[in-house]
């Protein structure tokens, strides 16, 4: 059960009267966010209080009480901000102040959000652990276990901070979702296109989505209405905006709030593939959720076959050529050689300072588009993507909402992490992965724990379907 | 120098600027030429990470414009694909350009009977410039300007449909011709062209990035009797790439090229598919200029003139226009047909300057045109003031030859003194009568002496031959 005070939008109404709110929820967070970098828990990649004490003061001395007032909000590395480190997790990038700040932190400075730090990440969105990085993030609930990832310090600190504070994560594969299913928090993905990526250093581009992380669903929604919207900077953005009706917690009407949701499935093939105690939580919250909604069972047979291997593919060839233009010539890390021929240079550059896992990525990206085997795995996965969208299309049109579990596991010890090979490593995203290859809106929920470590639901909708999504958020959040 | 036996394939890969304010993909200006190195560029042409490209649709419109000149199909749905290789000239170390599906598919170039097939016209970014500061392979470091990164172009390419030199030369200067029609090129700026050469079915050779249609004749002469060379000897010419310098007028090798190099093409995820309307694509169709083969005819039909004088007006559009505005203001066709082709054009041969080195006033030549109408000027004092117009103090012709006193001075009674001068030399005057053609020149010389040369030769002798008789 959700408090109204706990909610973002109760913080923004006080302190859009009375400052002081603003300065002490701001003294708590960084005081909080030095506390957890102290105790190593790694949540935080880039932070400058230079730059934070400004934004305070602008906001003292404006007029504007947008829907963001005084809220301190932490950024995925991969997000650029004007004037602060931004390097997407990677040594490479090290250094690299952008000259302009992505459109959504624009569209949050706009709002009076303050813009507090970037948070720890697989480099470049490489994992499902935040294990690909030199910063490792903790989970909060367990030291010994991951954040998951990518966006792993922004659902660790999410879930780590006392504060109000709202945590803007990318995903590409799932990385909004995992981090906060392993760290029991929300984590609201909207489908393709209805955020701006411009300003987000790209993992996969026609994959990569950018999302809200949050305690709730009202807070996440609520971020996700100030990102998203139209941008001409960005031409895969649909230019529509995620709109917010306005709520009263005392008096929410559950039935009333979830009336355009009636008939939801579980996604069999996935929820097979999980955990014994991960299912047992799971089952205890769809009897719960039985009252409100009819719960079935369908099967996505293509999905679970071939969305890793289509994902994979798809991914690592954007991401190779995308990476391509990290070679120590204009900004980011630079080798102090002489008399090198270029392309010596870019491979010295780039052989130092990408890890294993970027270099793994590079390679498999860059076999599946050689001449040869281009129309074997690029162009074939790309066929294959229409498939599987289209399966999820045809469940869609008998149900609301699919559900699953986030993850087919509670948060991973470091020590299971380590014996992973590549291949099992990228199976961890098997329930993740087809909803977002196929750029389909999801929410995951935190409903309870096992092992004592968080489990989340994750629920599916059709494309621009964030209304449904949001809503059953809600309901869960409200009857557990 | 070739071999009566050579077949000789040449096809060309033309790469020109289109004129837009804005780069392909970012809003940063294109004025390259007057602006400091690295002062137009953002995060966009400098490959910035997070930074996304937009398409600039006004290179879509003057793109299809050229499809539709070259008689190409235009492809109403296509899209941009990243070709990535590492050079530091690319930003982003993939160029930004078209792959699979081009903006305008196949179409032709008609060269005389001639029709030169074009395989595909596609937009593509330029990357930027790389300046060697104490020339090429001589500098021990290379400095990189970023302000031609991101660049329109739009690359013509054809089929190996070229069998000489001099024919992939005249198909360059009929493409410039087309090209200049619609408005599209960025003025100052020149097409450049790859050459790929094969002689009897042979390896492809590709000659890089030749400025200059007259180089581009001597670097595929060069290099046909290079290829014969060699096969006489025994050689097998391999597929790869080679430079032509300028300086020694030879083809050297750049690298070799055994196999397709492997760009690793993928559909640029950051930019969307294209889709050209009917309505979009019947707009630009029905603003489609008047190009050179219509103007051709069209000057035929309405200003009479020879199927070559047409041809050799339309061959400039600036020429053919400064005709047509001169016309326009109500001077004789025919004339200012001669002055412009015969006049103006020789004297540009002489002297090895092109059209636009040369500054042209219309109401110059519309002036002059009137007083060779009105019979004031001779021949001979018309080309004097056009050589002195054009490489001399460049005074209009009119002033020139006022100033000069080069008009025939309609007051003098030319008659009068056409008879006083047979009157003085009855002898000729006998002479001529007599059959002694030769003497009527000289009794026209003593006329033009007398008329301090501003009489039209053609008249007095008509004269001459009037009053004699």
């Amino acid at each position: 059960m959700i408090k109204q005070d706990e909610t973002i939008k109760h913080f923004v109404n006080l302190a859009k009267s009375d400052f002081s709110q603003v300065e002490e929820n701001l003294s708590k967070i960084i005081f909080e966010l030095q506390h957890s970098q102290n105790k190593g828990l790694n949540y935080i990649e880039s932070f400058d209080e230079q730059l934070v004490l400004k934004q305070l003061e602008n906001l003292r001395n404006s007029n504007k009480k947008g829907k963001l007032f005084g809220v301190p909000i932490t950024v995925k590395d991969a997000i650029v901000v004007k004037d602060l480190e931004s390097k997407a997790g990677s040594r490479i990038l090290a250094g690299y102040k952008p000259q302009f700040d992505a459109t959504v932190i624009k569209k949050a400075r706009e709002e009076g959000a303050i813009i507090l730090a970037k948070t720890t990440q697989d480099e470049f969105g490489f994992g499902t652990f935040s294990t690909n990085t030199i910063k490792v993030p903790k989970n909060p609930f367990d030291q010994n276990r991951s954040c998951g990832g990518s966006s792993g310090g922004s659902g660790g600190f999410t879930a780590y901070t006392s504060a109000y504070h709202l945590s803007i994560g990318e995903s590409t594969g799932g990385s909004i979702a995992c981090p906060a299913s392993y760290c029991g928090v929300n984590g609201l993905t909207p489908t393709y296109g209805l955020v701006s990526r411009n300003g987000l250093i790209d993992y996969a581009n026609s994959l990569d989505k950018i999302g809200a992380i949050g305690r709730n669903t009202f807070d996440s929604e609520l971020l996700l209405n100030v990102i998203s919207g139209k941008d001409e900077m960005d031409s895969t953005n649909l230019g529509i905006n995620y709109a917010v009706d306005d709520y009263d917690l005392d008096a929410l009407d559950l039935n009333e709030l979830n009336k355009d949701v009636n008939k939801i499935a579980v996604i069999k093939d996935f929820y097979e593939f999980c955990d014994q105690d991960v299912k047992k939580v799971f089952d205890k919250q769809i009897e719960k959720l039985r009252e409100f909604v009819e719960v079935e069972e369908v099967s996505l047979p293509l999905n679970v076959k071939y969305a890793l291997s289509a994902y994979y593919i798809i991914a690592t060839s954007e991401a190779s050529t995308n990476l391509a233009k990290l070679s120590g010539l204009r900004y980011g890390i630079q080798e102090d050689v002489d008399g090198l021929h270029f392309d010596d240079y870019f491979s010295l550059v780039r052989s130092a300072n990408f890890s294993d896992e970027a270099k793994r990525r590079i390679i498999l990206g860059t076999f599946a588009r050689m001449s040869g085997f281009r129309d074997a795995y690029y162009l074939k996965s790309l066929k294959v993507r229409t498939k599987l969208i289209n399966e999820f299309k045809s469940a869609f049109k008998n149900y609301d909402l699919l559900l699953n579990p986030t993850m087919s596991t509670v948060a991973p010890r470091f020590d299971e992490i380590e014996k992973l090979t590549p291949i099992q490593n990228y199976a961890m995203d098997l329930c993740t992965v087809p909803a977002n290859l196929a750029g389909l809106p999801h929410l995951s929920s935190p409903i309870g724990f096992s092992q004592d470590m968080p489990v989340g639901l994750m629920t599916v909708a059709n494309h621009l379907e964030e209304k449904k999504l949001t809503a059953f958020g809600k309901l869960i959040e409200m009857i557990n | 120098m070739e071999n009566e036996e050579t077949k000789v394939m040449i096809g060309l890969e033309i790469h020109a600027y289109l004129d837009t304010k804005s780069k392909l993909f970012c809003s940063c200006p294109t004025n390259v030429n007057e602006s400091k190195p690295n002062s137009l560029c953002c995060p966009v042409c400098l490959g910035h990470p997070g930074s996304k490209p937009v398409l600039n649709e006004k290179a879509v419109e003057l793109g299809t414009k050229v499809g539709l000149a070259l008689n190409c199909k235009i492809n109403q749905d296509f899209f941009f694909s990243r070709k990535t290789y590492f050079y530091p000239d690319m930003s982003a170390n993939y160029q930004i350009t078209q792959y699979e599906i081009p903006l305008a598919g196949k179409g032709f170039v008609e060269l005389g009977d001639k029709k030169i097939t074009i395989r595909r016209a596609h937009l593509e970014i330029d990357p930027a410039a790389l300046i060697h500061p104490s020339g090429m392979g001589q500098s021990n470091y290379v400095l990189i300007d970023y302000n031609r990164s991101g660049l329109p172009l739009i690359e013509i390419v054809t089929e190996p449909d070229l069998t000489t030199p001099d024919e992939a030369r005249e198909f360059l200067i009929t493409l410039e011709n087309i090209l200049s029609y619609l408005l599209v090129l960025k003025p100052e700026t020149t097409l450049k062209a790859d050459c790929n050469i094969s002689i009897n079915g042979g390896n492809r050779v590709e000659i890089k990035n030749i400025s200059g249609f007259a180089n581009a004749k001597k670097a595929l002469t060069y290099e046909i009797k290079r290829q014969i060379n060699e096969t006489k000897l025994g050689k097998t010419i391999e597929q790869h790439t080679r430079a032509y310098n300028q300086e020694t007028n030879t083809t050297i090798p750049l690298r070799k090229k055994e196999t397709e190099e492997d760009y690793g093409y993928i559909f640029d995820p950051d930019l969307v598919k294209v889709n050209l309307t009917d309505e979009y694509l019947n707009k630009i169709k029905s603003s489609m200029p008047e190009l050179p083969k219509e103007k051709i005819v069209r000057f035929i039909k309405e200003y009479n003139l020879s199927e070559y004088d047409a041809k050799v007006l339309c061959s400039d559009f600036e020429l053919s226009n400064l005709f047509e505005t001169i016309v326009k203001k109500g001077a004789s066709p025919k004339i200012t047909n001669q002055i412009l082709t015969r006049e103006f054009l020789s004297i540009l041969n002489h002297d090895s300057l092109n059209f636009n080195q040369v500054k042209i006033n219309e109401t110059d030549i519309f002036d002059l045109v009137k007083l060779i109408e009105s019979e004031k000027v001779s021949d001979k004092n018309v080309k004097e003031s056009m050589i002195n117009y054009i490489s001399g103090d460049k005074t209009s012709p009119k002033s020139y030859l006022e100033k000069n006193n080069l008009l025939v001075d309609t007051t003098i009674d030319l008659d009068s003194i056409v008879i006083s001068v047979i009157d003085a030399n009855p002898k000729a005057k006998e002479d001529y009568k007599n059959g002694n053609e030769k003497t009527l020149n000289f009794l026209a010389g003593q006329i033009m002496r007398q008329t301090k040369g501003s009489a039209q030769i053609d008249k007095v002798l008509e004269k001459l031959k009037e009053k004699i008789n």
